[in-house]
């Protein structure tokens, strides 16, 4: 086994009396497709939000690389090469598929405080924007507003957003809510496709996506992870099944 | 929108011709009118494409006019600072006090970032009068235009061009700054700085640089103001300056390129016709900007791209028909409410109450007829133009709809 690229060391987080993530400890393979499943209210969205720099932990640290990112701001975790999707689609909605992406783009190349050079010419910019439209399948959208997408179109563009920093490694929360079987299983296919030779955390309760997609999975129940493995594994651990698997059967 | 560049070029050439096609009077309004749509446009920036909404916009128009009189006490419109560049110092004394005032502003955004910006323009305010050399107190700072360049700067046409190449440059460097990735990043605060953030952006640098561009060219339009009546005073602080470029803005179209230019131009135009006319002018910007905000959020000019991005479908001589209909049976609503409102005004005004003796009230002169005002007649008149607008302008409305409803 390689050396983690995402390592979570005794995380805790708490909010106030409310201790959210209890003492995790998780290791993300590089090039792996990682799940992390739970109950509501289990600490998911908490654990994406230490990992992204939204939340800083109560203790513990967060490796990125080997590098602790622990209470580094999302900006700052984000340039050390870990992006991600949010549960609620967080796009530009007032402007282009095409500005959508360029935005997004345009900070890989550094282009912050420019004011004397035209967007319409940053020609390797707007190469990058016409691949992006080509991988998330949305070239015939580029000049619709984002806001009149439709919802699975707008998640593709959310993930397309995510992919335009180059990440080594994507955190993909719930990217299938809401959706469709057919609309779910365009997702899961996309996704499929974009994290070749990237590194993946997903969020997600569909647990039919979650087995097919996920190299290894780990459950997360109460704030602590109780088991990491393989969907086979899983499937057959007892506390599993106990504590998640067996209640949503029931 | 292929007519654009034509349209624009005629206008150009408009302006160009304009001091040989009006009166010195109406030349003077053209100056403040540019003035205007400058300052409209600096507040468009932060507001209509960063979605910033300042309420104290007047601080850097302020600020730029105060550094223009100074500058051209100072240089004698010669040397460094000839007088066709003098503006440039209320660039520059905008563009450092919208970075500090920025800074903080930007700190929180919506409702917070515009009372900061409220309370930054009133600190100001306060403070001016209290700053003798600065502001130069109730007298204010006064100036001369000085000849440079040949040209003599001491007659209104000279005035207007000098007005007219500042505002044009300025809107046209405005136009390609929106096409920069920092105008770019502009639209993508407005619309999810939350996301700006999570993609690695600095979105409180990239706001207070926007702050201070939009504070840079407030400041040139406040400088222009200053050499075209040669004096700065602490009044051009003032809120109610403040609220006039926010209101302008939105008439004309906060969103659109050019939509507050033109709502600047259009109500100082509107200022300079009613003021002389009524007294009761500002009620009638006040209803104007509230009966857009109802029925064209979107502001004129913004409405109209709209409408000429998404025709009705009902073909261009119907479509014109109906907005003709819905214009004539306006205009009618309109001089009913109007002549309401003026009649109220001369009856409710202190000098006629003063002529009202035992109960005998005397005859009102309006639009050229005498009125009897405890007779039904003014009222009923009024009321029932007004009436008859609206119920035209509601049939108007229901035809078209049955139109839509007969074409689905």
């Amino acid at each position: 086994m390689s050396d983690p690229i995402l390592s979570l060391q005794h995380v805790h987080k708490s909010f106030g009396e409310a201790h959210i993530i209890r003492d995790a400890n998780l290791d993300v393979i590089p090039g792996e497709r990682h799940a992390v499943i739970g109950p509501n209210g289990a600490g998911k969205s908490t654990l994406f939000h230490l990992c992204s720099g939204q939340f800083a932990p109560t203790e513990g640290k967060i490796l990125l690389n080997g590098k602790n990112i622990a209470g580094l701001k999302p900006a700052e975790v984000n340039r050390r090469g870990l992006a991600r999707s949010f549960q609620i689609t967080n796009i530009f909605p007032g402007v282009t598929v095409f500005e959508n992406l360029r935005l997004a783009v345009m900070r890989k190349h550094n282009l912050q405080f420019v004011f004397w050079r035209s967007a319409a010419r940053l020609r390797l910019v707007n190469e990058e924007v016409d691949d992006l439209l080509t991988k998330i399948r949305l070239t015939d959208r580029a000049q619709t507003l984002a806001s009149q997408l439709s919802y699975s179109e707008q998640r593709s563009l959310e993930i397309g957003m995510t992919l335009a920093s180059d990440p080594q490694v994507i955190l993909l929360d719930e990217p299938m809510a809401g959706m469709s079987h057919e609309e779910t299983d365009y997702t899961a296919g996309l996704i499929r496709e974009i994290t070749e030779g990237r590194t993946l955390l997903i969020v997600e309760h569909d647990m039919s996506v979650v087995f097919s997609l996920a190299h290894r999975i780990s459950v997360l129940v109460y704030g602590e992870i109780i088991a990491t493995g393989t969907p086979e594994d899983i499937r057959g651990n007892a506390r599993v099944k106990e504590a998640y698997l067996g209640e949503e059967a029931a | 929108m292929k007519y654009a560049p034509l349209l624009l070029l005629v206008t150009v050439a408009v302006l160009i011709a304009l001091p040989w096609l009006v009166s010195g009077s109406m030349l003077n309004a053209a100056v403040q009118m540019l003035i205007a749509a400058l300052f409209a446009m600096a507040f468009g920036l932060l507001c209509g494409q960063a979605g910033m909404l300042s309420f104290g916009h007047a601080a850097y128009f302020g600020v730029g006019a105060f550094a223009a009189v100074h500058a051209m006490n100072a240089f004698g419109g010669e040397g460094l600072l000839p007088t066709p560049l003098l503006p440039l110092v209320g660039g520059a004394t905008g563009l450092v006090s919208g970075l500090l005032a920025g800074y903080f502003s930007t700190k929180r955004t919506g409702v917070y970032f515009a009372m900061i910006t409220l309370a930054l323009a009133e600190l100001l305010h306060a403070l001016a009068p209290h700053l003798k050399t600065v502001f130069g107190g109730e007298a204010g700072v006064s100036s001369f235009r000085m000849p440079a360049w040949g040209i003599g700067f001491g007659s209104l046409n000279d005035v207007y061009f000098l007005t007219l190449v500042w505002t044009l440059v300025s809107i046209g460097l405005l136009y390609l700054f929106s096409k920069t990735p920092l105008g770019r990043l502009a639209l993508g605060l407005r619309e999810n700085a939350h996301r700006l953030r999570f993609l690695g952006y600095n979105t409180h640098a990239l706001g207070t640089l926007i702050f201070a561009i939009s504070a840079m060219f407030a400041g040139i339009a406040g400088a222009l103001q200053s050499m075209n009546i040669e004096a700065a005073n602490y009044v051009v602080l003032e809120s109610h300056i403040s609220t006039a470029v926010v209101l302008n803005s939105f008439i004309g179209g906060v969103r659109v390129f050019l939509g507050p230019a033109i709502g600047g131009a259009l109500m100082t135009f509107f200022g300079h016709v009613t003021s002389d006319l009524t007294r009761v002018w500002l009620l009638y910007q006040g209803i104007i900007f509230v009966l857009v905000m109802m029925f064209l959020p979107r502001g004129l000019v913004g409405e109209l791209v709209e409408r000429l991005r998404n025709p009705s479908g009902e073909g261009l001589a119907r479509t014109l028909g109906t907005v003709l209909a819905r214009l004539v049976s306006l205009a009618i609503a309109a001089f009913g409410a109007v002549f309401l409102i003026e009649f109220l005004q001369r009856v409710l005004s202190p000098e006629y109450r003063a002529g009202v003796t035992d109960g005998t009230w005397p005859d009102i002169a309006l639009f050229s007829y005498d009125w009897a005002p405890l007779s039904v007649s003014p009222w009923a008149f009024g009321l029932g133009l007004f009436g008859i607008g609206i119920a035209l302008v509601t049939m108007v409305n229901r035809r078209v709809a049955a139109r839509k409803e007969a074409q689905a």
